[in-house]
C-alpha cells in the first residue's frame, strides 16, 4: 500500500508531463502559430521560459519521488534503516537560491529586447511610431473605431487626436494593411478594457483617461478575432469583435467603400442611370 | 448524532438540487393588466395563451406577417403516376431561399393531418427543392397523396425558437423576457433599454405613420447605438440576425396585443359584462384589430414606406451652412427650441411644462417619450449620433421625425434643399468654431473670473 501511495503520487507529474507534450498537436496552447513576428519571438520566450521550468519540474518531482520511495523501504518490516534528521546545508542554500536567481536574472535581460519592441514607442518601428491608423476606444461592450479616412484624391489622411469631419468609423470591424506594422490608438470610454489579438499574441489594456498606442503587424491577409481580455462587466462576452488583414490595396478600397457608405444620401438611382 | 448528519446532507442535496432547478421564463405583464377585474383578466391572459403561448412554448400564429419558419406554402400539383408521392409542386408563400435539406415537412391542412387520437406520421424531411420548377422532393414517400392546395410548413417553428435562444443570450438581460425593457439590467441604463410592447422603434427608415423595417432592426442590432448601451453585434451571422429580428418582431406584436386586449377590458366593471362582452363583440373586434396590426407591420416593410429624398444632398458650402444654421434657428423648423441655439441640447422646451398622452401635465417640467421617460434633447456638437451618422440617416430623423419621441417629422413643412442645408449645417456643428460672445457660450459674470484665477 506504501508504495501504491508512491506511484499515486508520482503518477499525475507524469501525467502533466504527457498532456503538455501532446498539447501543440491538438492547439491546446495556442490558437495556432503566431500571426506576427513580434508574437513569434514572444512565442520563442514562451517556450524557452517552458523549457527552464520543464527541466526544473522533472528534477524535482524525480527528487521528490525518491523521497518517498527510499521512506517506503526504510518503513518495510525488518529495515534495519531508520529516518536521519539533518540540519540546513549553508552551501546547498547558497546554491540554490543563486542559480534561480541567475536563471530569473538571465530571462530578465534576455526577454528586455521584446519588451521594449512591445511596449516602448521609441523601440516601436520607425513607419508607424507617428502615424496611427486608427483609434480604437474601447466600451461596455464593443469596439468602436475611428479611421481618418482619405482626402479628395483617395489618399489616407493622417489621423488626428480629435475627431474631424472626414473621419469614418465602424463598429467591432478592424482592418488593417498586411504585412507591415501598424499602429492604433487605444483609449476606454468607461472601465478598463483590454484589447486582445490571440492569434497575433497582442494584449494591451485600455485604461480610462489614457491614449495608448499599440504596434503589431499580421503577417498574412485573413480575418483574426478581437477579444476583450478584461473582465468589463456583465455583458463581456459580448466584446467579440473582428481584425481584418487584408493587401494594401484592398484596404484601401475598403476605406473608399466605407467612406461611400458613410457619406449615403440615400438617392441611388441617379448614379445607375448617369 | 447521526441525525444532524443525515439532515445536514438532505439540506445539503436539497440546496444544490434547488439551485440546479432552472425558472421557468415567464411573460409579464402591463401595469393595466393588474388593474383589470379578475375575469378580465383570465380571458386576456387565456387569448395570448392561445395566440403566443409562453417563452418556453411558443405558439407560431400564421395571422401574424412573420416568418416563423424555413418556409410554407402550399402543394400545386402532384408527381404524376404514383399513389404515394415523394415530389411535390409547390408555391411557397416565404422563405424560397431558405429552404436546406434536412429540414422537416409538417402538414398543416388536408388529409395528411391525422384524425385526433392518431399519431401523426406524415413528417418527412426535405431531400431537395429546386427553385426553378418549384419542386420539393421528400426523403420518402408520403402515406397519402396530398391534394393540391394543402399547406405545410418546412422547419416548423425553427426560426422562431433560433430566435428565442438567440435574444435570451444577447438581449433579454437588458429587454427583458417580454421585450418590456425590464430585464435585471434595465435599472443602471440611460437610457433605458427599448420596451418593445407598442410596436414603436425610434430610429427607422420608414414614413411617419410607418413602422420599422426588418432592415432597421438587423441594422441597429449589427451596428448597435451609439451614445447608448445597445451594443454591436457585428459577428452575427444572416441567419441568426434574421431569427434575432423575426422574434423582436414577434415579441413587439405580442406587446401590442396585449395592450390592445387591455384597453377593451379595462372599462368593463364587473363579470356579466365581461361574459356579455365575450360573448357579442370581442371576438370580432380582436380580428379586426389583428387583421390591422398585421397590415401595418406588412405595409412598412414595402418600397413604398421608405423615406427616399427625391433630391440627393446639397453640396456642403458656406452658402448651405448659413441657411441650414438660419433654419436651424427660424420658426420653420424650430430646431432651436428643443436642441438650443448652441446646439447644446437645452433649448426653451426643455424648460417648459408639456403634456401626457391624456391631455394632463406632467409633474416636471422637460420633454418625455412615448413610454413615460424624461427625455433630453441630443446635444448636437457630441458628433455622437443614435440613428445612424450617415448624411440620410440625418435626413430621415428631420422628414419623418424620431417615433415615439417628440422629435416632429417635417417631410411636409421643408422641401429637400432645406432639409439637406439642415442636415450640412448639424453634421458641422461638432467642427464648428465657437467665438466667445457669440452665444454659444455658457456666461461667465466677470467678478466670479476674478475670483476664480489666483492672482
Ligand atoms: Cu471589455
Amino acid at each position: 500500500m506504501k508504495r501504491f501511495w508512491v506511484l499515486f503520487f508520482m503518477f499525475w507529474p507524469l501525467l502533466a508531463l504527457y498532456v503538455c507534450w501532446v498539447a501543440p498537436a491538438y492547439d491546446w496552447w495556442f490558437p495556432g502559430a503566431a500571426a506576427s513576428p513580434l508574437g513569434q519571438r514572444i512565442d520563442d520566450l514562451f517556450y524557452l521560459i517552458l523549457i527552464i521550468t520543464t527541466v526544473v519540474f522533472i528534477g524535482t518531482q524525480a527528487a521528490l519521488g525518491y523521497v518517498l520511495w527510499t521512506g517506503a523501504q526504510r518503513s518495510d518490516e525488518g529495515s534495519e534503516e531508520r529516518a536521519w534528521f539533518s540540519h540546513g546545508s549553508h552551501n546547498l542554500e547558497v546554491i540554490w537560491t543563486i542559480v534561480p536567481a541567475g536563471v530569473l536574472l538571465f530571462i530578465a535581460l534576455y526577454q528586455m529586447d521584446v519588451w521594449a519592441e512591445y511596449r516602448i514607442k521609441t523601440s516601436f518601428p520607425e513607419e508607424v511610431r507617428n502615424d496611427p491608423i486608427a483609434e480604437v476606444t474601447a466600451r461596455q461592450f464593443e469596439w468602436r473605431i475611428r479611421y481618418p479616412g482619405v482626402d479628395a484624391e483617395g489618399n489616407p489622411l493622417p489621423l488626428m487626436p480629435d475627431p474631424q469631419p472626414t473621419d469614418l468609423y465602424t463598429v467591432n470591424d478592424l482592418h488593417v494593411p498586411s504585412g507591415r506594422p501598424v499602429m492604433i490608438n487605444l483609449r476606454t470610454d468607461d472601465v478598463q478594457h483590454s484589447f486582445f489579438l490571440p492569434e497575433l499574441r497582442v494584449k494591451q489594456d485600455a485604461v480610462p483617461g489614457l491614449v495608448i498606442p499599440v504596434w503589431f503587424e499580421a503577417t498574412k491577409s485573413g480575418e483574426y478575432a478581437l477579444l476583450c481580455a478584461e473582465l468589463c462587466g456583465w455583458g463581456h462576452y459580448k466584446m467579440k469583435a473582428r481584425l481584418v488583414a487584408e493587401s494594401e490595396t484592398s484596404w484601401q478600397t475598403w476605406l473608399q467603400e466605407l467612406k461611400a457608405e458613410q457619406e449615403f444620401d440615400g438617392v441611388v438611382e441617379t448614379s445607375e442611370e448617369e | 448524532m447521526r441525525v444532524l448528519y443525515v439532515t445536514s446532507v438532505i439540506l445539503g442535496a436539497s440546496a444544490i438540487l434547488q439551485g440546479c432547478g432552472r425558472m421557468q421564463p415567464e411573460f409579464s405583464h402591463r401595469d393595466e393588466f393588474h388593474e383589470l377585474i379578475p375575469a378580465a383578466q383570465v380571458v386576456v391572459e387565456d387569448t395570448l395563451r392561445e395566440h403566443y403561448g409562453s417563452p418556453t412554448d411558443m405558439v407560431a400564429w400564421e395571422k401574424l406577417p412573420l416568418k416563423f419558419s424555413a418556409a410554407s406554402g402550399r402543394v400545386t400539383a402532384v408527381e404524376e403516376g404514383t399513389a404515394t408521392p415523394s415530389s411535390l409542386q409547390v408555391s411557397l408563400n416565404t422563405g424560397a431561399d431558405d429552404i436546406q435539406p434536412g429540414q422537416n415537412v409538417d402538414w398543416l391542412t388536408g388529409t395528411l393531418l391525422p384524425a385526433s387520437g392518431e399519431e401523426y406520421t406524415a413528417t418527412r424531411e426535405v431531400v431537395s427543392w429546386d427553385p426553378e420548377t418549384s419542386t420539393l422532393t421528400l426523403d420518402a414517400p408520403l402515406p397519402e397523396a396530398p391534394a393540391p392546395g394543402d399547406r405545410f410548413v418546412v422547419d416548423l417553428g425553427g426560426v422562431l425558437e433560433h430566435g428565442r435562444t438567440l435574444y435570451a443570450e444577447h438581449c433579454q438581460h437588458c429587454h427583458g423576457v417580454s421585450g418590456d425593457g425590464a430585464g435585471p439590467t434595465a435599472p443602471y441604463l440611460n437610457p433605458p433599454p427599448r420596451d418593445y410592447r407598442l410596436g414603436k422603434f425610434k430610429f427607422t427608415s420608414t414614413q411617419t405613420s410607418n413602422r420599422a423595417t426588418r432592415e432597421d432592426l438587423s441594422r441597429v442590432i449589427e451596428n448597435g447605438i451609439a451614445g447608448t448601451y445597445m451594443p454591436s453585434f457585428k459577428l452575427l451571422e444572416p441567419d441568426e440576425m434574421q431569427a434575432i429580428v423575426e422574434y423582436v418582431l414577434w415579441l413587439s406584436m405580442r406587446g401590442e396585443t396585449e395592450l390592445n386586449l387591455v384597453t377593451y377590458f379595462g372599462e368593463l366593471e364587473d363579470d356579466e359584462e365581461v361574459q356579455e362582452y365575450v360573448e357579442e363583440d370581442f371576438k370580432e373586434e380582436f380580428e379586426d384589430d389583428i387583421s390591422f396590426l398585421a397590415r401595418r407591420w406588412e405595409v412598412s416593410q414595402e418600397p413604398a414606406a421608405l423615406v427616399i429624398p427625391k433630391e440627393g444632398r446639397v453640396e456642403v458650402t458656406p452658402e448651405s451652412l448659413r441657411r441650414g444654421r438660419a433654419l436651424y434657428v427660424s420658426d420653420k423648423a424650430k430646431c432651436a427650441s428643443c436642441h438650443g441655439t448652441e446646439g447644446l441640447g437645452n433649448g426653451p422646451q426643455t424648460l417648459a411644462v408639456q403634456k401626457d398622452p391624456d391631455g394632463n401635465e406632467y409633474e416636471h417640467p422637460g420633454l418625455y417619450d412615448d413610454w413615460g421617460n424624461p427625455l433630453e434633447p441630443r446635444n448636437l456638437r457630441t458628433g455622437i449620433y443614435r440613428g445612424g451618422r450617415r448624411p440620410i440617416d440625418l435626413y430621415r430623423r428631420i422628414y419623418a421625425g424620431i417615433k415615439g419621441t417628440p422629435m416632429p417629422a417635417f417631410g411636409t413643412a421643408l422641401s429637400d434643399q432645406e432639409i439637406w442645408d439642415i442636415v450640412n449645417y448639424v453634421m458641422s456643428m461638432p467642427f464648428e468654431e465657437r467665438e466667445p460672445g457669440d452665444g454659444t457660450k455658457p456666461y461667465t459674470p466677470p467678478e466670479q473670473l476674478a475670483t476664480a484665477s489666483p492672482e
